[in-house]
């Protein structure tokens, strides 16, 4: 399954990923029109909402892949799961970082420990964490499944972050499902729909690219172990 | 499962090596926090049971750091693995003597913070107990699962804090609200969510330590 997931993406996703990208950003700068109580700030909010959605599908990803890794004991999970987790760090980095700019424009703070955000944090923590653990096991062959029991393990854990942070309070907006306020405008969800289709299918292609990444690596570690047991007479 | 209890508790028993330096270590965070945060009298109140519990935080980690190094470094592991018991059962033993062992380092540590920090213990002492166990089970339910995992890495105990402190914030946040409540008189039912969420965390890690630590064992 991993297989043909990966094997489609990397033929197809490119080209719209491409249209997609390029057309949600002319939209975001250009077409949508600006927020009558934020300005221009809220721009940044067809980046970020995105970003957060696909770094948790990808997270997602990362439990199942983990989950079957430990089932079925094939590398090619493993391989879906690390990749899954990488990409997922990649767009929660960005989160991170276009919430920090947006909230100093709207909030005057770069950082405020608010529910949603410590939360994210953590989660973030958790996956840097299971980074780190992944690098410094390399050598181990019970690495990968250290790496699984953590990912699980983590994405357990995300609905006590939530409860827990919430024993603080919080101040970030609930601007989807939310009767007053929020997006009314319909150019503005096109432009939200627009790029969340954009940003989803760029993630899943760098999944497909980092999956290949890695099955290379494992090939190339095999080989140069081959080569090297060979030019070293027994 | 008993005896697997039983010889690590004679082994602490017989080499008193453990208990000495978390209690040495606890004491040592009470006094270091008191000075760095130039507590004043008033200030007490507010930051006391969290102070305890970064006390008792640190000392579970380098506890259960050591768990598992007597295990590898005698090659007991193997030993273990080969006897007749579930994988889930060596999880559980290993649990049981960590929980008894930081409830002991607890018993120690908390008359002295008490004596410390001029906090009155008796106001709810069974709702102080009970929330210090609920406490330390999710702790060491986190460090027990990850500490071979810790091991098996090239900084070795060096990772666990980083692999269990992210998991077990929700905890921390949770027991240092629910102490500082109990500390005030406040009733067990009065805990609301920090209590649900002390116990939820419980649930959730022995649970899951009891399932997947099959995992991180080699076969």
């Amino acid at each position: 399954m991993v297989d043909f997931l990966q094997g489609w993406l990397l033929r197809l996703a490119p080209y719209p990923v491409l249209v997609l990208v390029l057309t949600s950003l002319l939209a975001i700068f250009f077409w949508v029109p600006t927020d009558a109580g934020l300005g221009l700030s809220q721009r940044i909010f067809y980046y970020h909402v995105p970003a957060a959605t696909s770094c948790f599908i990808a997270f997602a990803g990362g439990g199942i892949g983990s989950a079957m890794y430990l089932y079925t004991r094939k590398p090619l999970w493993d391989h879906a799961a690390h990749a899954f987790v990488s990409v997922g760090m990649l767009f929660a980095t960005i989160v991170l970082v276009t919430g920090s700019i947006w909230a100093r424009t709207a909030w005057g703070t770069w950082w405020t420990w608010d529910s949603r955000l410590t939360t994210f944090l953590l989660l973030w923590l958790v996956y840097a964490s299971y980074l780190l653990l992944r690098t410094l096991s390399r050598d181990n062959e019970m690495g990968p499944r250290y790496a699984a029991v953590l990912c699980i393990v983590g994405a357990l854990n995300v609905p006590l972050v939530m409860l827990a942070t919430r024993l603080f309070r919080t101040i970030h907006p609930q601007v989807i499902n939310n009767p007053q306020g929020g997006i009314s405008d319909p150019r503005m969800v096109t432009t939200l729909m627009l790029s969340m289709g954009a940003e989803i299918l760029l993630m899943l292609w760098l999944w497909a690219l980092c999956v290949s990444t890695l099955r290379l690596g494992e090939r190339v570690e095999l080989l140069s172990e081959e080569s090297y047991r060979r030019s070293v007479p027994s | 499962m008993l005896a697997l209890i039983w010889k690590d508790i004679v082994l602490e028993a017989r080499t008193r090596e453990t208990l000495p330096t978390l209690l040495v270590l606890g004491v040592l965070v009470l006094v270091v926090f008191y000075f760095s945060l130039a507590l004043r009298p008033q200030d007490i109140d507010r930051t006391a049971a969290g102070i305890l519990w970064i006390g008792i935080v640190f000392a579970s980690v380098l506890a259960l750091g050591r768990s598992f190094v007597i295990e590898r470094d005698n090659g007991c592991i193997e030993g273990l693995l080969i006897s007749p018991i579930d994988r889930g059962s060596i999880f559980l033993g290993k649990l049981a003597v960590n929980v008894i062992l930081l409830l002991a380092f607890e018993t120690l540590l908390v008359p002295m913070f008490a004596l410390l920090f001029g906090v009155d213990l008796m106001a709810n002492l069974p709702g102080l107990v009970l929330v210090l166990v609920a406490g330390t089970v999710g702790l060491a339910a986190a460090g027990t699962l990850f500490a071979l995992a810790a091991l098996g890495t090239r900084a070795r105990e060096m990772v666990l804090p980083l692999l269990v402190l992210p998991l077990q914030v929700p905890l921390l946040i949770a027991a240092v609200q629910a102490t500082e409540m109990v500390l005030g008189g406040a009733s067990v039912t009065s805990l609301g969510a920090r209590g649900t969420l002390l116990a939820a965390f419980d649930v959730l890690f022995v649970t899951s330590g009891w399932l997947l630590f099959e995992f991180v064992l080699v076969d």
